[in-house]
């Protein structure tokens, strides 16, 4: 989730990944890889009939009265560069009436 | 000498069936024993999808991976050889469902091969190793091994009976049990971690959140019902997600996932006389699938 002014600059990114996150269970470093990890120790993973829900703040620079705000939900098979974009979601949000 | 030898392939491709009887020692033995391409010839559309399904390239991985690359590569893993020559077939896990058919049908020169093949990323060789129509509908096709006994070598399992089935080795296709049910694809598309390894190890979740979190939310259908989604009438045999084809995946990914967004500019109080310009966004994420997102 990206808030850029209504000029294109970036004012701030936020991200939240949800995916099982597991273990060998001999230390506690997160293993990527069915050869290496053994089971899961947290899941935030998008689970059957239920809803992922997060509310996010962003706080404008002085000055500022209005930002484009773009929501990108993509999947991410194994690497950065295998992303499938699912929904992306731009809105202008001002705080003038 | 060497005619004698590619007599031998020769009948050993024609005859599968006696094939069955002795454990193939190369890749090429190990590919001819499981080959399905006859199939194509009366099931023309149904191989067509699975031909682009990744069922056809299960030790190929993702896109631009060769799967099993670690388990090959001497001192990757705990399961890797010193040497591609020390190889066996439990150097490799993964072929519990990547290569189910080498545990049951090879010998350990095949893994030899095998490792010897990925890390020559000699991918042709490797991709002729696939989860072909009679692993599906042959060797995975009886789960209740105690009542109904191992799967007949000269029959095929569907969804119906056909007592005349017009090929030289598999004369008839009787029913199974499990053909359309989600236990079938379970086999593979996992409970959770094999405890059973003496190294274990944990691929698929698949079918353990299907258990665990579909069901008890309330779910009802198959995996063939999402996955193999009847056209003109046949179970589409793509099996999708084809990862391979981003255009189809993100549809598929887009009807199981909706996203709405909420949005709020508003000056917050912090304390007196001070405001915080502030923009709010507000996000739910709902999923309709049979199993958490992402898994495998």
């Amino acid at each position: 989730m990206t808030a850029k002014t209504p000029e294109g600059k970036k004012i701030d990114t936020q991200t939240r990944h949800y995916h099982p996150q597991a273990t060998n269970e001999k230390s506690s470093k997160q293993l990527y890889g069915a050869e290496v990890k053994v089971a899961n120790i947290r899941d935030t993973s998008i689970q059957p009939y239920q809803t992922k829900t997060e509310s996010i703040e962003f706080v404008l620079p002085k000055g500022v009265r209005s930002a484009d705000i773009t929501v990108d939900l993509s999947y991410y098979l194994a690497s950065p560069d295998q992303r499938y974009e699912v929904h992306k979601i731009t809105r202008r949000v001002s705080l003038d009436r | 000498m060497q005619l004698f030898k590619v007599l031998s392939i020769i009948l050993f491709i024609m005859c599968p069936l006696q094939a069955f009887a002795q454990k193939a020692q190369t890749i090429d033995e190990l590919a001819a024993m499981f080959d399905s391409s006859r199939c194509a010839d009366c099931h023309d559309v149904i191989y067509a999808q699975w031909e682009k399904s990744q069922h056809a390239r299960p030790m190929m991985g993702t896109p631009g991976i060769m799967n099993m690359t670690k388990m090959a590569t001497p001192g990757a893993t705990p399961f890797s050889p010193a040497d591609p020559k020390q190889a066996t077939l439990k150097t490799y896990p993964c072929f519990k469902c990547h290569l189910p058919q080498a545990l049951t049908h090879a010998e350990d020169s095949v893994a030899v091969e095998i490792t010897e093949a990925i890390i020559a990323q000699d991918t042709a060789k490797i991709a002729k190793l696939q989860i072909t129509c009679i692993v599906c509908h042959n060797q995975k096709a009886i789960i209740h091994r105690l009542e109904e006994g191992k799967p007949d070598p000269a029959a095929l399992y569907g969804v119906n009976a056909i007592d005349d089935h017009e090929d030289e080795v598999f004369e008839q296709v009787k029913k199974s049990a499990v053909m359309q049910r989600s236990l079938m694809c379970g086999q593979c598309h996992g409970p959770g971690p094999n405890l059973e390894l003496e190294k274990p190890v944990q691929c698929a979740n698949l079918y353990g959140s299907y258990l665990h979190a579909y069901i008890p939310a309330g779910g009802s259908q198959t995996c063939q019902e999402c996955h193999m989604k009847p056209i003109d009438g046949l179970a589409d045999h793509l099996i999708a997600p084809n990862w391979n084809d981003i255009p189809h995946t993100t549809k598929l990914l887009q009807e199981a996932l909706s996203l709405d967004v909420q949005t709020l500019g508003f000056e917050w109080l912090e304390k007196a006389k001070t405001y915080v310009p502030k923009v709010i966004v507000n996000t739910k994420v709902a999923s309709t699938a049979g199993h958490r997102i992402p898994d495998g």
